[in-house]
């Protein structure tokens, strides 16, 4: 009897120990939506210089632009330099994302000096810049700093519109991009909490918010944007997208779409590029049921900043182009992106030529990693002249002509 | 703490590799087993420790009152200077029954995948081959328990599967790897 009770406790301990081992922690969001078959996969999403790097030791007379435009360093020492707003005296601000820092570039005649405006934010991605006042969209909120201009070297208080935009602390696409509406209000996206996850209530769509702090929702079914404009003509407002990853090299494409009426979904998580039905959420249904982009831009390409020219630089076949930042690819065997695209509506507002603009960033296609910087954010300027900024290395470069 | 005290007295010049081989070693090789070497580290990853130290990310009472008085551009400075020097050849020798396991494990628990074939490293992340055996443990040991400060949480899910015994083969394989 002595024996068996000792082997029965001895055997109950032993269950114990086993069942103890702590719970393993999720994998980092990036790698959610992988496949048995890509475990062994190398592919990885790239750092940032967290500390910058300095244009002198970069390739930069690598950077290509059309004939009869020219690309110059504008400013650097802003590390994770990202999303860029102009002040109505022409202080640049850049917002950060893996930072907490916005910059503002000053440009006091001659001398251009970059220093850090704010800092202790949350993902300060979001910025708009409108009569006086600078709005910022971080993690969970969104702000204002009224008359920041005047008040460079002390900036006021915040003071916050909308809160509560994160509850959950989501891990993935936290981040967002603002745009100003014709409408007053402002617009930003609030992304998936993962690769390829069923999304919360508000998650994977654009919203909007007026200055009272009251949301709407504009759009469903968008995975993460973090680059809106409205068209100049039109009104209406245009969006890019990043689609899933782990599905192929080659597939889903990331997106461009437009927003022509209320209650409008595009698809995430059930359908991909309007018409690839996701493996997992996707069975059983039809991709007609969701509304389509208005152009696929490439696979793992990455499209991130977008603004409509509105300039009087450039010449007159670029008046209400889109200029896309394509950061560029990790998801994908050969790399692609790590440029500015250029999008041409015709007159009825479609797609009538999607093309390269300005390109040089990539070195090696199949290397790790391909490239030497990446592109995320394109601002026009008062002069009409066309702002890049890299987050790589936290550079912003500018695009003029040359007559 | 007196000699890195002293040497701190002078280091708002500028970024004096000095300051740091007093802890990690001449040329960057440290003698101690619970201080890492730096040389050889690749120089993105230098510099993002450092900036994880001086932002918070990681506390450290040695590193992070060090990493408090230098620039973006002491950083890169050090981070290039460091990154050119040699490793030097470890003088750890592994058990020979850990250095048998250790590359199937480096393996299965993806190790190879980020720090690359022969562990030396890249980008942003460490070189393993040829660190110091309390460190790594240490390190392996503080990422399970959720302990060891980082930017993007990939070190602390790659650690959850380890076990102790798995730490100890890891940590005495990758101090005693040359490369």
């Amino acid at each position: 009897m002595k024996t068996a009770l000792a082997v029965a406790i001895t055997a109950a301990f032993t269950v114990a120990q086993a069942q103890d081992k702590p719970a393993a922690s999720p994998p980092p969001s990036w790698q959610q939506g992988k496949s048995a078959a890509q475990a062994e996969s190398t592919l990885h999403p790239f750092a940032i210089e967290m500390t910058g790097k300095s244009a002198k030791e970069l390739p930069v007379d690598k950077l290509k632009v059309p004939a009869g435009f020219k690309v110059e360093v504008w400013a650097e020492g802003m590390p994770g330099a990202r999303t860029m707003a102009q002040g109505d005296k022409g202080n640049v601000f850049v917002g950060t994302r893996q930072l907490k820092e916005v910059y503002v570039v000053r440009d006091s005649g001659g001398k251009r000096e970059a220093k850090v405006l704010l800092k202790g934010l949350d993902a300060p991605n979001g910025l708009v810049f409108n009569k006086g006042t600078l709005f910022i969209a971080e993690r969970g909120r969104i702000t204002r700093y009224d008359g920041i201009e005047n008040n460079l070297d002390n900036p006021p208080e915040p003071k916050v519109i909308v809160d509560n935009l994160d509850p959950n602390k989501q891990p993935g696409h936290f981040w967002k991009f603002l745009a100003l509406g014709p409408d007053g209000k402002l617009y930003f996206n609030i992304g998936a909490p993962g690769n390829i996850v069923m999304p919360s209530y508000m998650e994977a769509s654009i919203m909007r918010v007026d200055m009272k702090g009251t949301l709407e929702t504009v759009a469903q079914g968008v995975r993460n944007s973090v680059g809106m404009d409205f068209n100049p003509k039109t009104k209406e407002l245009w969006f890019t997208n990043h689609a899933r990853d782990w599905l192929s090299d080659d597939t889903p494409n990331d997106t461009l779409h437009r927003v022509s009426r209320k209650g409008m979904h595009f698809g995430y998580p059930y359908c991909h590029q309007g018409e690839i039905q996701d493996p997992e959420f996707g069975k059983n249904r039809s991709c007609k049921e969701f509304d389509p982009p208005a152009l696929k831009l490439g696979a793992h390409i990455a499209p991130i900043g977008m603004r409509f020219y509105t300039g009087k630089m450039f010449p007159a076949e670029y008046q209400g182009n889109i200029f896309i930042a394509m950061r560029g690819s990790w998801n994908r065997t050969i790399k692609q992106g790590y440029n500015v695209m250029r999008v041409k509506l015709d007159e009825s507002g479609k797609i009538a030529k999607y093309e390269p603009f300005m390109t040089g960033f990539l070195v090696d296609e199949k290397a790790d990693p391909p490239m030497w910087g990446r592109p995320n954010d394109v601002m026009v300027m008062k002069d009409g002249s066309l702002l890049v900024s890299d987050d790589q290395n936290g550079i912003i470069y500018r695009v003029s002509t040359t007559k | 703490m007196l000699a890195v005290a002293f040497l701190l007295a002078g280091a708002a010049q500028a970024a004096d590799p000095n300051l740091c081989v007093a802890c990690h070693g001449a040329g960057g090789n440290s003698t101690n087993s619970a201080v890492p070497s730096i040389a050889g580290q690749p120089r993105q990853f230098i510099t993002t420790a450092l900036y994880m130290f001086r932002e918070g990310y990681r506390k450290d009472a040695q590193m992070s009152p060090v990493a408090a008085q230098l620039s973006n551009a002491d950083f890169n400075e050090l981070a290039g200077h460091f990154s050119g020097q040699a490793p030097a050849p470890p003088r750890h020798q592994a058990r020979p029954e850990n250095a048998a396991a250790g590359p199937a494990l480096t393996q299965k628990f993806n190790c190879t995948q980020c720090h690359g074939p022969r562990l030396l490293g890249q980008q942003q992340m460490p070189r393993l081959a040829g660190q110091q055996f309390d460190y790594l443990r240490d390190q392996l040991r503080a990422f399970k328990a959720g302990k060891r400060g980082e930017m993007d949480g990939n070190m602390t899910a790659a650690a959850q599967p380890l076990s102790d015994k798995d730490i100890e083969v890891l940590a005495d394989y990758l101090s005693g790897l040359g490369g």
